[in-house]
């Protein structure tokens, strides 16, 4: 008898608890009936400049659409793009928009992740470009939104230079033997030849490699070495990876080379003054033009540019990789892929590529007239940022290449770029011989 | 008193023994039996997200024979012997001796107890912040030490040299940990009658004899359990390492814990049936370890 009550009591504890999802599954059908809201995962958490206008875009799309509501999340790179990778998983958990994951966008658009732009996108309000960088081989459509565009820049510390005896000459050019020259004077006078590193990127040790590559073989044949498509045992591979071990042991890299974060080696450059030069994309003054409590340089520290180094029978020497920042894209699990659409079309507006610029100094992917900057926009410090991107890259021919998420780039030789070029051959772990061996074998 | 009575209050209450244990049962199947059992059937899959879905395609053996291929899990599974190894025999014998400085009440011993222990009580993730400051090439503690007395050669990138970084994790890790063998050896001490400690001080024994002829060989059942525990902490080291390097620079302080992380959540692909295979591999290899070294430690405390 009292075993006979325990287990009606059992049971009717397992009934009541299988009838509470029920009751908040009404609960959720009620909640469905209100404003639709739309989470949007974006990466930039530490760069304030982007921040603003992400979210401008976001009021500004709420307050013309009042039955959306927009649940902008901020994240850092790394761990979004984890969280991302678990929530498409498990099936549970994604938002509708994310931002692009640059090296693994091939592999997880052949995983039906993403959903295309649709077809009323208005490219129209984008620079040449844009539009193709949206595409990937093999899939139909257009995925990445782009705001920002990005040019591959050489930053040299002016009185560090001075104090090594280097004088930059007319064309802003140094051979391939002046750069270990500078390298190794920089070394003896106790600065890093760089301020690059990779405590918690898996690229910054490639930009020398890539625009030194460029410089070398030009935009076609260096598309096709970044993305595998093209043997690594050649000759020209082989001068690329032999100067930049060379640069190494002449002191390419700071001491913090492998522990430095991205956001360490910014004011490692900029506020510590360490290292003679930064190789790095216009995106670096999302971290670097905000207020020196925060992080960011002195607006008055003026560094200057060079051109990419003068391979020995180069022929690119003239010519700049040019690309596109970060993106937004579709999440295939979002129940609201047409609002998400009218998001981001909402978001390639002129008015925001001014915005864009005006509140990050880097450029627009989006055209825009002067009509379109903001009446109340500050004056800006950084005019002889620009002055100096005018001289020295003005006058070259740009070339848009995808650095950071090659698009017909295998998972395999991702992996070996990271560990081979971003990690083993600067590190002196492997040598050129071994470098070249791994390559190829992800290929 | 009647059969029928003595029956009833003799016989084992099943249902009540069932449903006190019920929720622990359940919670044990769905978190812990279930993803083993799940994983262990992964392992023989290539599984690949495919338009919201899983595409799962059985390929046998193939994930497992791929390990004795991928060189990073080679180092991996090199650096995580070496901890163990390594990092069970320090911690062991720091562990065994601070718990017979503590028993033998040596002055402060108290306050040794309460300090030794500390560190346990830290998780595994603050310790890896913090760890990360102090060994921080241009303002941790360590090479600021180092260059405050004219050290400064030595103050080198103790968590970016892939030569150091190794030594470097085991040792922040043996500090977050030793507490726990020292604390559990304490009590084994602790535990050993104090009548035979007085009768072979009566003998003239002092306390280097006392600790080797009479304490030691009373403690083997215990330093074979802590052994066995500090061990299998070792083989599945994770959090720590994750903090300070990330697996870096270049997989030389990558773990098998750390690499399974970065196969399935980290890596350009997408398969999550190959780092199934890598843990369960390591579950078996791990669960053989254990066995051997428990029948080979318990073999020495029979003939005691």
């Amino acid at each position: 008898m009292m075993t006979k009550r325990i287990l009606t009591g059992l049971f009717m504890a397992l009934v009541i608890a299988a009838l509470l999802p029920a009751g908040g599954q009404q609960e959720a059908d009620a909640a469905e009936e209100g404003p639709v809201t739309i989470t949007w995962w974006s990466h930039w958490a530490n760069e304030p400049s982007k921040r603003v206008v992400i979210e401008q875009i976001k009021d500004e799309y709420m307050a013309a659409n009042p039955d959306v509501v927009i649940d902008l999340v901020w994240w850092d790179k790394e761990p979004l793009q984890q969280a991302w990778r678990t929530a498409m998983t498990a099936g549970e958990g994604a938002p509708d928009i994310v931002t692009d994951p640059a090296g693994d966008t091939m592999v997880q658009l052949e995983a039906g992740w993403f959903l295309p732009l649709g077809d009323d996108f208005p490219w129209d309000n984008y620079k040449p470009g844009a539009q193709d960088n949206a595409q990937y081989s093999g899939f139909d459509g257009y995925y990445k939104y782009n705001i920002g565009q990005s040019i591959n820049m050489i930053f040299y510390n002016k009185e560090i230079f001075d104090e090594i005896g280097v004088d930059v000459p007319d064309d802003y050019t140094f051979t391939q033997d002046e750069w270990v020259d500078i390298i190794r004077r920089a070394n003896a006078a106790g600065y890093a030849g760089s301020a690059l590193a990779i405590g918690n990127r898996p690229y910054p040790a490639l930009f020398p490699i890539w625009f030194s590559f460029f410089s070398l073989v030009g935009a076609d044949e260096f598309y096709d070495y970044i993305n595998g498509l093209q043997s690594w045992d050649t000759p020209e591979a082989r001068q690329v990876l032999d100067w930049i071990a060379e640069m190494g042991d002449a002191g390419m890299w700071p001491n913090t080379f492998s522990t430095m974060t991205i956001d360490d080696f910014h004011v490692y450059w900029h506020t510590q003054r360490q290292a003679a030069t930064l190789w790095i994309p216009s995106w670096y003054t999302g971290r670097a033009f905000k207020p020196e409590s925060e992080g960011g340089q002195d607006p008055d520290w003026q560094f200057g540019m060079l051109r990419y180094p003068r391979m020995d029978g180069g022929v690119a020497e003239d010519r700049v990789i040019g690309g596109f920042e970060s993106g937004y894209m579709i999440s295939s699990a979002t129940e609201h892929p047409e609002i998400a659409r009218d998001i981001l079309a909402f978001a390639a507006q002129p008015r925001y590529g001014a915005l864009w610029e005006v509140a990050t100094d880097i450029p627009s992917a989006i055209r825009y007239e002067s009509s379109d900057v903001p009446a109340d926009a500050p004056e800006s410090p950084w005019g002889w940022y620009h002055d100096e991107i005018n001289r020295v890259y003005g006058p070259l021919a740009m070339d848009v290449v995808e650095l950071l998420a090659p698009p017909e780039r295998s998972g395999d030789f991702t992996n070996a770029t990271t560990s081979v070029l971003n990690e083993g051959l600067p590190l002196g772990l492997i040598d050129v011989d071994e470098a070249i061996e791994r390559m190829n074998a992800a290929r | 008193m009647p059969e029928r009575m003595n029956r009833r209050l003799n016989a084992t209450p099943i249902a009540a023994t069932i449903i006190l244990i019920a929720p622990v049962m359940i919670y044990y199947a769905t978190f812990i039996l279930y993803p083993i059992g799940a994983t262990i059937v992964n392992s023989f899959y290539r599984m690949t997200p495919r338009a919201g879905q899983i595409i799962r395609e059985f390929v046998g053996f193939q994930n497992f024979r791929a390990l004795f291929s991928d060189k990073i899990f080679g180092i991996a599974v090199r650096n995580t012997l070496i901890w163990a190894v390594v990092g069970t025999s320090v911690e062991m014998v720091t562990a065994l001796a601070l718990a017979f400085i503590v028993f033998f009440k040596v002055p402060f011993h108290r306050f040794y107890r309460i300090a030794w222990f500390t560190p346990i009580l830290i998780t595994g993730v603050i310790v890896g912040v913090v760890f990360r400051w102090i060994f921080n090439y241009d303002w941790g503690l360590v090479n600021a030490f180092l260059r405050l007395i004219g050290l400064e050669r030595l103050a080198v990138n103790w968590l970016g040299r892939p030569d150091l970084a190794l030594g470097v994790v085991i040792f922040v890790h043996f500090w977050n940990t030793f507490g726990y063998s020292f604390i559990l050896l304490l009590a084994g001490l602790s535990s050993v009658g104090q009548e035979l400690i007085e009768s072979a001080e009566i003998d003239g024994a002092n306390r280097l004899q006392i600790s080797r002829a009479i304490l030691a060989p009373m403690l083997l059942p215990v330093t074979v359990t802590t052994m066995i525990l500090a061990f299998m902490g070792k083989m599945r080291a994770f959090h720590v390492v994750w903090v300070l390097t990330n697996g870096g620079p270049m997989n030389q302080t990558e773990t098998v814990a750390t690499y399974v992380q970065k196969r399935a959540f980290n890596w350009s692909s997408l398969d999550l049936g190959y780092p199934s295979a890598i843990a369960v591999f390591w579950f078996v290899l791990v669960i053989l370890g254990v066995t051997a070294i428990n029948r080979w430690l318990q073999s020495r405390t029979e003939n005691l």
